[in-house]
């Protein structure tokens, strides 16, 4: 009876220490204007910025100079149905290259089309190719997306009506006419973003950088202070039972926290805005966050340990935002990143959050359809959880001062 | 300070690595091959054989595709419909439904391209086979389906590399980054060891030569850095650059004075280094979308659009555009880096601030 009241007692002693560490890491955060600056600003303010970034979603009507050497009826049709497309607008009418280059130089425009003289010649008859020239803008590719999009829509469109002409000229019946020109020869469908819009794309990915960088950025900041300020918690006397009961509660701690923040960013912010797709199922989203945290939160005291004061962290590690992004695969095609950084990249929460979140949120996928990343998530947590226990083990061992003295 | 030298360089190396080929190539898709023929296996084989995509599976339904699609396992497929073979043969056109995955913007956008070549090689051999049988020769039989020819140029950058698109303006914004943060940190470290007021002695009191004399040999580890990153971008990458070098250069120390002017602006305003430092690090991070490289400012929110001029970066990437790309007149090139220089201004009125603060070295612990 006494050996399961010890172990009952050792349990509740346990229990306490864990808490206690989490209420003084919550406290600790809400003090310390630097991590509640970077939690806080960053974590409400930017998805709202970011949405106003990208506010309209697509690029309508960018700035198209012509250079129409042919003037004919035939090429001012064509130029009427560009213009009359969202994607871009006639600015400048030109009557060489040269002015039309100066133009795009200037960046007044975006992109030129160009038609020879005998554009409308070659298409007379019954023979003979005419071509239209197109120069796009490469500073970027939005605007080349725009320019050619429009320009061969409006091209397939004239072609057809070419044809059609041609084919009665040589005496094709008008029903076969019909079948190759008005039958359509496919279809397209554009899954979970159908107007390919930029902030459909982008913010998704950004709300989940935004929660786990600001997550990272902010926990080794308080962890470089603890350092520094020779503040590191001691519940125990025994190294290992002490690190890990406080890693536990400062990731209780930072988890409490940021549950909040992920469900207001990852959640409510998608069904604020109608251009951020939001199709998850509510319930899968919050059973994704938990390991998505908690995978970050160890990860983050692992590194943290290197840290031995509050600023080195920001200044080294602000640029991996960056390299997280790109290297989970995106923007830039997860198959076309080089094997090393591939296989490097498992290694980093925000990869499998990424993939996972995006499935979830904007794809719709179910539970066992993003189980892959899941499970990596669970994975990750369990192997940082023991690499941050023998980070903290080790430097007690190496810097006992930096224990807090008075616990 | 070495310390971020060194992230610099691996920055360096993990961009220039990561985009090693510029252009997507082999991108997963699916078709889902509801006829199987002959004719449709030939498709499947034509698609494989292109350079941008590869089939990785062949599925039996849409269903089964479309689960792919759901686990991020493909991009997109291609729906071949039952009795396709039969259609082609009668010479009428079959529908073929190309579907993709439109989270993955890049990957998508490259899939669906890659597809929609496809359907039109197999209307066009249909076509050309329809009218050889009318009796047309071949010849004839091409400009009836091709009668127009479009002609694509892409100025500056002609296979649309996304590494000289990205990488050019995502390096030196990185520098920015760190040029920032390293600056709010050395100047902030003097606040918060209180030896700023033996800094300020060293300078015979005045505020301004104490900052130059602090900021010059960073300026020209940073100067160095951001060449070394021009160097790697068009010497050992190769990148095309349609103007002049020694401008990009010359644009670089601007925008490495301005970083620093900005820098020095924040850790003025918020004399204690961790607030001025995470203050720095959010502006920092919003100079990438800010700068407009990635998405125009003509399509944001108009009050955000004034906002963009407030980023260095988008200066910058106005210079990279107008000589790596662009070519153009070098007046593109200078009022970007005037734009740049104004950022110094504000430093007239914050000096005054910093020195007060350098003397009170009023750094509170929290």
């Amino acid at each position: 009876m006494s050996a399961f009241k010890d172990i009952w007692n050792s349990c509740k002693q346990v229990m306490l220490n864990i808490w206690e560490v989490a209420s003084n890491t919550i406290v600790e955060v809400f003090h310390d204007h630097g991590v509640m600056s970077i939690f806080f600003i960053a974590g409400l303010v930017y998805p709202f910025l970011y949405e106003g970034l990208c506010w309209e979603n697509t690029l309508k009507e960018v700035p198209i100079a012509v250079v129409d050497l042919s003037g004919s009826q035939q090429s001012k049709r064509f130029l009427r149905k560009v213009d009359a497309s969202h994607d871009v607008k006639i600015e400048y009418r030109c009557t060489s290259m040269t002015e039309a280059e100066q133009l795009l130089q200037d960046q007044k425009v975006h992109g030129i089309m160009y038609f020879p003289r005998d554009y409308a010649d070659n298409l007379e008859g019954v023979k003979g190719q005419a071509h239209v020239s197109v120069y796009c803008d490469m500073s970027t590719f939005l605007y080349m997306k725009n320019i050619l999009l429009s320009s061969s829509l409006v091209m397939l469109d004239e072609m057809h009506l070419v044809q059609r002409q041609r084919m009665s000229a040589l005496g094709v019946g008008d029903e076969m006419i019909n079948e190759f020109i008005q039958g359509s020869q496919y279809e397209e469908t554009k899954l979970y973003n159908p107007i390919d819009g930029y902030a459909s794309f982008l913010i998704p990915p950004v709300l989940v950088l935004i929660i786990l960088q600001t997550l990272f950025l902010g926990l080794c900041m308080l962890m470089g202070t603890l350092r520094e300020e020779k503040r590191l918690y001691k519940v125990s006397n025994n190294k290992w039972s002490n690190s890990i009961q406080v890693n536990l509660g400062m990731a209780l701690g930072f988890f409490i926290i940021y549950i909040g923040l992920s469900c207001i960013d990852l959640i409510l912010v998608p069904r604020i805005f109608g251009n951020i797709p939001h199709i998850g199922d509510v319930k899968n989203l919050i059973m994704f966050i938990v390991p998505m945290l908690l995978s970050t939160i160890f990860f983050s005291l692992f590194i943290a340990g290197f840290l031995k004061n509050r600023e080195t962290g920001m200044v080294v590690l602000l640029p991996t935002s960056l390299i997280f992004l790109f290297i989970a695969g995106v923007s830039w095609p997860q198959v076309c990143i080089p094997e090393a950084w591939r296989h490097l990249s498992y290694f980093f929460p925000t990869t499998w959050s990424l993939h996972g979140y995006l499935h979830l949120n904007s794809m719709g996928a179910t539970m066992s359809q993003i189980a892959k990343e899941f499970n990596a998530l669970w994975i990750l947590t369990a192997f940082y959880f023991v690499l941050a226990v023998i980070q903290m083990v080790v430097i007690f061992r190496k810097d006992p001062k930096s224990l807090a003295s008075n616990n | 300070m070495i310390a971020t030298v060194v992230v610099m360089l691996l920055c360096c190396f993990f961009f220039a690595t990561i985009m090693q080929k510029g252009v997507p190539e082999r991108m997963p898709i699916a078709v889902v091959d509801l006829d199987k023929t002959t004719t449709s296996r030939n498709v499947i084989h034509q698609l494989n054989s292109m350079q941008m995509v590869q089939v990785t599976k062949v599925c039996n339904s849409y269903a089964e595709a479309r689960d792919m699609l759901q686990r991020g396992d493909i991009y997109g497929f291609m729906l071949i419909p039952r009795g396709f073979y039969n259609k082609l043969a009668g010479l009428k056109r079959p529908t073929l439904s190309v579907y993709t995955n439109n989270t993955y913007t890049v990957g998508a956008n490259m899939a669906y391209k890659q597809l929609l070549t496809m359907c039109n090689l197999v209307a066009g051999a249909l076509q050309l086979e329809v009218f050889t049988a009318v009796g047309l020769t071949e010849e004839q039989a091409m400009t009836l389906i091709q009668p127009i020819v479009m002609e694509n140029h892409q100025i500056g950058n002609p296979k649309a590399n996304y590494a000289i698109y990205l990488v050019g303006t995502i390096l030196p914004g990185i520098l920015g980054l760190i040029v920032l943060t390293t600056t709010v940190f050395s100047i902030g470290l003097e606040l918060k060891d209180k030896t700023s007021r033996e800094w300020l002695d060293v300078a015979d009191g005045s505020m301004p030569v104490a900052l130059i004399g602090k900021l010059l040999p960073y300026n020209l580890i940073y100067l160095a850095l951001g060449i070394c990153c021009n160097m790697l971008l068009f010497e050992v990458m190769d990148l095309p650059v349609a103007g002049s070098f020694l401008l990009m250069s010359l644009a670089m120390l601007v925008y490495v004075c301005a970083m620093q002017a900005i820098a020095v602006l924040f850790i003025g305003l918020i004399p204690t280094v961790r607030t001025a430092l995470s203050i720095s690090a959010l502006y920092g991070m919003l100079a990438f979308s800010m700068s407009g490289f990635t998405y125009p400012p003509m399509a944001m929110l108009p009050a955000f659009r004034s906002l963009t001029w407030l980023f260095p970066l988008g200066h910058y990437y106005h210079v990279y555009a107008n000589e790596a790309l662009l070519n153009g007149p070098i007046e593109n090139t200078i009022l970007p880096m005037i734009w740049m220089l104004l950022a110094l201004l504000p430093q007239l009125f914050i000096v005054e601030r910093l020195r007060y603060a350098a003397i009170n070295l009023n750094y509170s612990p929290k």
